[in-house]
């Protein structure tokens, strides 16, 4: 008997373990773990039902039906070769017949609609609308907010641009394979004031992205070439579209870093001999004078040169020394007072050894729990939020809410000093604690998660649930061939 | 039932050659890889060395690891279920060291080093059922008897 009981002792806890980490196929995301109130109303006392899901469904928060958009544009994803500006071959997917696909430019207040049409991504396809604060049945999030787009189908969003910036679009259905393989953009929103503050002569946008190894400015490999007249401004918007943090620094010019995530960035001081490391999802405007020899700006791995033509500039080696963003720029106003905050979130970032979904491994845990045992962040419209996010995982994690822009109060308890720095895609480096504040303005099921998306597919994924907003879809559904998986 | 023993505790030995050759030749790939222009960052998703070790490393080798633990119960043989579950606890390490250096890379050279004591463990469980009888080892030289 006792040979037989003391391995019923390893075996017993550990099938335990392993059957009770299983996910059911097919499951809403208001059933995952735990409501967590923030201390705010909903703590504690009667509302032992949590969330309230009366009220409005998610697909009923669209944004205007009715309406001339002042710019549509057809987006058609396939599945196959991408071929690269340089002429590369990968495999991956294209919109459009290109990867990155189409730049879609508009002005801040357009109403925009866009067709996506799914011409052959067996998985299904969704898009996602990265930094831009949209309606949440806009928001492209398979499973939370709509159904993943089936092969041959098709999903119209309508929505106002709510604020100018740089801005990027992805598909946020099996995002960690097909945002790497391609199945990204970029969205550009010009301020409709633009007349009372002069445009910069040169305005471009660089996509950073990955191909199977290849690193690329726009999809072209090594080095990239723009125009820019000696003397005049030159703005390039860079996007971080890939899983990792890209380092950026300037050669032969000095820079501003004049908007991070879309929001202008108060009183930008002049950088020199220093790098900024932009989280992935993260984007960054930068701002210079364009020296009669050219500036060169470096992403890691690939470049871009502005100048007059055939300017070649020497590149500089990367930086050691970081700019750092809680102390850059002027402080100025924030439209919401963060004392006055209802709610005070935590997201601890750690990681244990268990079970994911039957998988062992060492997984991602937020606030000691391990998928689907995590917080849903319960908010109620108009409510101020503090979140601290707590990083103790041993490795970097990018963290993105949907919906909303917080602003950065403070890093492992140093005051922000600088401009009002607003952000949807932080970097939250191993032993740092962040504190945010936002408004919850935006009512819906929001994710709040990790985007180096491979960690987002790995458990490192919450949602900020508005109450009285219900949720009709569910992550494992499928329409068609495609399962909604938003990971 | 021993030669099941012994079977798995060989095996355990030869993943750990699998182990060490796959990550060898992984990062000699990518350092080729790198000559032909590869930018290594987050998103490099590495080549089958590394694919082999990940895999090997996180399923295989525990599991071989549990099975040899359950099978030393049935084994009847003094110090069975002791070498096999200081086996299986050196498997376990061996993991455990691995995530550790992700964050801290220093720690990657325990996990290198370990390696050699999950090799040992393994072989000598594996030998001590070929004896007929689970050697113990020699008090005061450090290096366990010759079989």
């Amino acid at each position: 008997m006792a040979a037989t009981g003391a391995p019923l002792l390893v075996v017993v806890p550990l099938a335990w373990f392993w059957y009770a980490s299983l996910v059911p196929s097919t499951y809403s995301v208001m059933d995952m773990g735990y409501a967590d109130y923030g201390g705010g109303p909903g703590s504690s006392g009667s509302s032992h039902a949590g969330h309230d899901m009366s009220g409005v469904s998610v697909a009923e928060l669209t944004g205007p039906q009715d309406g001339t958009p002042a710019m549509t544009a057809t987006l058609t994803t396939r599945q196959g070769t991408v071929k690269l500006a340089g002429g590369e071959r990968v495999d991956g997917y294209t919109l459009n017949g290109s990867s990155p696909g189409p730049r879609l430019v508009a002005t801040e207040g357009d109403l925009v609609e866009i067709t996506l049409v799914n011409a052959n991504v067996q998985g299904g396809v969704t898009l996602h609308w990265h930094g831009i604060d949209v309606p949440n049945a806009e928001d492209g999030v398979a499973g939370v907010t709509q159904d993943a787009v089936p092969a041959g189908g098709q999903h119209v969003y309508r929505f106002v641009l709510p604020h100018a910036g740089t801005y990027w679009y992805h598909s946020h259905q099996v995002s960690h394979e097909q945002v790497r393989h391609g199945l990204f953009g970029t969205f550009v929103v010009e301020p409709h004031d633009s007349i009372g503050r002069p445009a910069p002569a040169t305005d471009v946008v660089a996509a950073v992205h990955t191909y199977d190894g290849i690193r690329t400015v726009n999809g072209r490999a090594g080095l990239s070439r723009v125009e820019a007249e000696p003397g005049s401004t030159a703005r390039v918007r860079v996007v971080n579209t890939d899983n990792g943090t890209a380092p950026i620094w300037v050669s032969g010019a000095a820079y501003r870093v004049a908007a991070v995530d879309g929001y202008d960035v108060n009183g930008p001081s002049l950088v020199r001999g220093r790098k900024l490391m932009l989280a992935a999802g993260g984007r960054a405007d930068l701002e210079l004078v364009v020296p009669g020899g050219g500036a060169r700006v470096d992403v890691g791995g690939a470049a871009m040169v502005l100048g007059p033509p055939g300017a070649r500039v020497r590149a500089a080696p990367e930086p050691s020394k970081e700019l750092d963003l809680l102390t850059y720029g002027q402080a100025g106003h924030l439209p919401f007072d963060p004392d006055q905050a209802v709610r005070r979130f935590d997201y601890d970032i750690g990681r244990r050894p268990g079970f994911l979904d039957g998988r062992p491994g060492f997984w991602w845990t937020i606030n000691g729990h391990m998928f689907p045992d995590i917080p849903m962040y319960v908010v109620d419209e108009g409510d101020i939020v503090r979140m601290t996010i707590k990083n103790s995982s041993g490795d970097l994690h990018p963290m993105h809410l949907h919906g909303h822009h917080a602003v950065v109060l403070s890093r492992n308890g140093a005051q922000a000093t600088g401009s009002p720095w607003w952000i949807d895609s932080l970097l939250v480096e191993d032993g740092e604690t962040y504190e945010i504040a936002f408004v919850a303005d935006n009512p819906g099921i929001w994710m709040d998660h990790c985007h180096n998306l491979p960690h987002a597919a790995e458990g490192l994924l919450a949602h900020l649930a508005y109450n009285g907003v219900s949720e009709p879809f569910q992550v494992g559904r499928a329409v068609g061939e495609a399962h909604n998986h938003p990971e | 039932m021993r030669g099941a023993y012994r079977v798995i505790a060989y095996l355990i030995a030869l993943g750990v050659l699998s182990q060490a050759a796959a990550v060898a030749g992984g990062w000699f790939g990518t350092i080729n890889e790198i000559d032909d222009g590869t930018v290594i960052t987050e998103d490099y998703e590495g080549n089958l060395g590394h694919a082999m070790h990940w895999i090997v490393g996180m399923n295989i080798m525990p599991l071989l690891g549990l099975i040899l633990f359950i099978i030393a119960f049935f084994v009847k043989l003094p110090g069975a279920v002791k070498w096999a579950g200081f086996t299986f606890l050196a498997i376990i390490v061996q993991i455990a060291l691995a995530f550790i250096s992700f964050g801290v890379p220093a720690i990657g050279a325990l996990h290198g080093i370990n390696a050699f004591v999950v090799l040992g463990l393994a072989l000598y469980t594996a030998r001590s059922v070929a004896s007929g009888v689970a050697p113990e080892p020699v008090h005061g030289t450090g290096t366990p008897a010759a079989v």
